[in-house]
């Protein structure tokens, strides 16, 4: 809202994922791959082998241009991206860090320097010079690494930053060490993955065999100390955070299974490969790429689930609203929207006088400045398909606007704004979804459950709503006709007096259901 | 709404360093970004010129050849050196660089996807030009437009953020950023003024190549230096043309600046003026003389403080146009001393070790001949 929100309409959340994940598969591989030049290099000389020399060089420049072309590329990229899409975060994080960022760009800059003069080399350095690019290479890349790494663990686990506001207390931040070794860990992995690409089209099968056999050294046994550097890094970050992603809204911990599945299939196709070298063929090693490439992304949006709903942990929400006030915020902070309105406080609204006429329209611009960084309305995370999935109406999405924070375990920022504009957000919100037809028939208690409490409650008996909702059916069903004498932070939901029984009936069959399955014996 | 609304304030975290600090560092990382982007560009409309211009003589392919080998280097030197002031200008700008960059979007995005294309048709050039000439010498037209294009959106999105007057009624016709800034009368003689520049130079990169070829292969570094000089000279010539239509096309507050408003201003555009006519004059007497030394020398001494003068005028300029909405001193300063000597010692350790790497590579050792480096 203080700078203006680019409108994509298929979702800058997913357009940011997009290059960033592509990037990371190269960048990774580009710090990798050097060790993997300098230590193929070395073992080829030392052994005398001309033929995997030979490789190595069209190797490298495979190498080169995949990392100097379009790792470099994509890596602007993200900077483009971030700018156009998150402008507030970027601009904290250029001021907090942009003395890392230089000293990063020093790096980059010497790692460009001697990838070309690697490639360039061949023919004219002698055996030692030449490899010695090489770990100059390693060396800076590697380095580059070191200094990312603080700013993107800051991110998610700020630490103690928020109160001493000093550069390398967020930079050595409680993830930084697990990141930086799960990171390295896949920097190495790839490094022997890109190789079995060019590996692959190798017409001597004796060569084959000796450079996929290499390669699966570098992946296999780095894959396998994976897990044990993901429980590392996962138990790094704040138990309440992770606590999370088991909630309502599991999309952390979903996406760290897919990781689990996809990289042990990664390892299990290098495993494969090792074992039958000569038979690499091309596509075989593409899909172990791709693979690979899915656990990457998979891991990568482990990260940014778990970082929800902040971009910078603690202190920026993803929508650019400041968690806390605090001088030269410019007051966008939560208490100050509240208290004011966010067409008062956004720079970037069109229209900021609401009267009845324009309400949905206004709601429009609300949408926009304060949800549009993460949802669309008809695309990725899109809020028409949430809607009709729930079936909430007008009332019913107001009610939930109030309680945003509290939904899906805190995953979502709290709603800034006045009540007036809550209800304009509502009112467009619930003009994406078509009219619903009236339903005659009796309701059924699960239905109910899902379309009103399951984006904050979950089915079992120690979650506060079985805890709480009394066992008697008529008191139980009393109970729910006014949510916040249930509990004061409940959103004050209506619900119809059949739905309260349905639903009354639903969760005391479930408690039963669940006290029996848990082997407590019957009532 | 007036725009100051809509300028965003800056955000909570104090500037780590004095703003001369970043201003100085930007003008000079600009310059070097620049500096490379003029001969990788101009270099590519010289590979051009020779492989289907009116200079198509006997030697034409072989220039062609000989400066295409060179581009798939000297596009990372530019986006390497680019990132350092696209950095800078987020520490000082980031107000009005997001800003604009977001009113136009999708096109800023699109530089992205242009530049991967450029780059790869570079390398498909150098690896192809030996064999398939014809088809390099159409990817590399393909590869330079691109280009022209990915400059065009530079030219667009830096105007853009220097009138946030402009900026309201674009962003709210379109949210999505299919923006432009075409109704900027200065847009395309700025953009002329940067494109025109870097032919001027890429004449130059040619001169410097005859200037190494001299002593080995007089015949073909004549032809060299020949259409070198006169691309030097013609471009340069032009530049008077489209610099006077960018100084009448700018708001009379700035112009004035540049004609004795502000002594500094007035300085640095005489001397860049006296400096291009200088060049041209000496140019022009090196190829009659067909003095390579005097060629080499003047254009590349000349160029440099031209082009740093006129960088340095850049600067002036998207102050005088920010001058209602920012001041250097908005800026509370808290330098970070547990880090800013660190960022030194590394950078000037990055330096010494780059020095070594060329040295190590031989460049130094075959000061005559230095395309044979293969770089």
């Amino acid at each position: 809202m203080n700078y203006p929100v680019w409108d994509v309409a298929f979702g800058a959340g997913l357009l940011i994922a997009i290059v960033a994940i592509l990037h990371v598969f190269v960048s990774h591989f580009a710090v990798g791959g050097g060790l993997f030049l300098a230590l193929t290099e070395r073992k080829a000389r030392r052994s005398g082998d001309t033929e995997l020399l030979g490789w190595l060089k069209r190797h490298s420049k495979f190498f080169v241009l995949v990392t100097v072309v379009f790792g470099v590329v994509s890596g602007v990229g993200i900077w483009f991206t971030i700018g156009l899409i998150s402008p507030t975060a970027t601009s904290n994080l250029i001021h907090i860090y942009v003395w890392g960022w230089a000293i990063e760009w020093v790096f980059f800059f010497t790692e460009i320097s001697a990838a070309l003069f690697y490639l360039y080399g061949w023919e004219k350095l002698d055996a030692r010079v030449h490899q010695w690019f090489a770990w100059v290479y390693f060396g800076a890349a590697f380095a580059s690494l070191v200094i990312i790494n603080g700013i993107i663990t800051f991110m998610l686990t700020s630490g103690n930053w928020v109160e001493t506001h000093r550069f390398w207390v967020g930079f050595f931040n409680p993830t930084y060490f697990p990141s930086l070794a799960l990171r390295t860990a896949i920097c190495l992995a790839l490094a022997g993955v890109y190789a079995l690409i060019t590996a692959s089209v190798q017409k001597d099968t004796a060569l084959k065999t000796r450079i996929v056999k290499w390669s699966a050294l570098w992946i296999v046994p780095t894959l396998a100390m994976m897990p044990a550097l993901g429980w590392w890094y996962i138990h790094q970050v704040p138990s309440n955070v992770w606590a999370r992603s088991h909630g309502p809204m599991p999309t952390a911990t979903q996406f760290a299974g897919y990781a689990a599945i996809l990289l042990a299939l990664t390892f299990s196709l290098a495993l494969i490969a090792r074992i039958r070298p000569a038979r690499m063929h091309l596509s075989f090693s593409l899909l172990i790429a791709l693979v690979a490439l899915g656990t990457m992304g998979s891991f990568e949006f482990v990260r940014e689930s778990v970082r929800l709903p902040y971009v910078i942990s603690d202190y920026l929400y993803a929508n650019s609203v400041y968690a806390a006030s605090m001088p030269g915020d410019g007051g966008f902070n939560v208490e100050n929207i509240n208290q004011k309105g966010v067409l008062k406080v956004a720079k970037w609204v069109k229209d900021r006088d609401m009267t009845p006429a324009n309400q949905v329209a206004i709601g429009r611009e609300v949408f926009r400045v304060e949800c549009e960084s993460c949802h669309t309305t008809n695309g990725y995370r899109g809020m028409k398909n949430i809607l009709i999935s729930h079936g909430w109406d007008r009332n019913e999405t107001q009610a939930l606007l109030g309680s945003l924070y509290l939904m899906h375990d805190g995953v979502m920022p709290p709603f800034a704004g006045t009540h007036g504009e809550q209800a304009a957000l509502a009112a467009f919100l619930v003009s994406l979804q078509p009219a619903r037809a009236t339903e005659d028939r009796a309701p059924d208690g699960h239905a109910v459950f899902v379309h009103n409490c399951a984006m904050c409650h979950q089915p079992r008996n120690d979650d506060p709503l079985f805890k709480l909702l009394p066992s008697d059916p008529a008191a139980a069903t009393e109970a729910l006709e006014h949510l916040p004498n249930l509990f004061p932070l409940m959103p004050d939901l209506k619900l119809t007096p059949a739905e309260r029984t349905a639903l009354v009936r639903w969760i005391n069959t479930r408690r039963g259901n669940a006290t029996r399955s848990a082997g407590q014996g019957g009532n | 709404m007036t725009a100051p609304n809509l300028i965003p304030t800056l955000d909570p975290n104090p500037l780590p360093a004095p703003y001369w600090v970043f201003e100085v560092l930007l003008l000079v990382t600009f310059f070097l970004h620049i500096l490379a982007m003029n001969f990788m560009l101009g270099g590519a409309v010289m590979a051009l010129v020779a492989r289907w211009g009116p200079a198509k003589r006997k030697n034409g392919n072989r220039m062609f050849s000989d400066v295409a080998k060179k581009l798939p280097v000297l596009l990372p030197a530019v986006i390497t050196l680019g990132v350092a002031p696209l950095l800078f200008v987020q520490v000082l700008y980031g107000q009005f660089f997001y800003t604009s960059s977001i009113v136009m979007a999708w096109p800023w995005f699109f530089v992205l996807v242009l530049l991967a294309a450029a780059y790869y048709g570079f390398y498909f050039v150098s690896y192809r030009r030996e064999q398939n000439p014809g088809k390099a010498g159409l990817v590399l037209l393909l590869s330079v437009l691109f280009i022209f294009v990915i400059a065009f959106m530079f030219s667009n999105n830096l105007t853009l953020s220097q009138n946030p007057a402009s900026w309201g009624a674009k962003y709210f016709a379109d949210p999505a950023g299919w923006n432009l800034n075409l109704s900027e009368p200065t847009l395309v003689p700025r953009y002329l003024h940067f494109m025109i520049a870097a032919v001027a130079v890429g004449g130059l990169l040619l001169v410097l190549m005859a200037w190494a070829r001299w002593k080995n292969d007089p015949g073909y570094a004549r032809d060299v230096l020949h259409l070198g000089g006169k691309a030097f000279m013609y471009a340069t010539m032009a530049e008077f043309v489209v610099g006077i239509w960018f100084l009448l096309a700018l708001p009379r507050r700035m112009s004035y600046l540049f004609l004795g408003g502000s002594p500094l201003a007035t300085l640095l555009l005489a001397i860049g003026i006296a400096g291009a006519i200088a060049a041209i004059v000496l140019m022009a007497r090196a190829l009659r003389t067909e003095n390579v030394r005097l060629a080499g020398y003047s254009g590349a001494g000349i160029m440099a403080v031209v082009i740093l003068s006129m960088v340095s005028m850049r600067e002036i300029l998207r102050l005088a146009y920010l001058e209602p909405y920012f001041h250097p001193e908005q800026f509370a300063v808290k330098t970070q001393w547990s880090v800013f000597p660190l960022f030194l010692v590394i950078f000037i350790a990055g330096v010494v070790l780059w020095f070594v790497m060329l040295k190590r590579y031989g460049l130094f050792a075959r000061r005559n001949l230095p395309d044979q480096s293969g770089l």
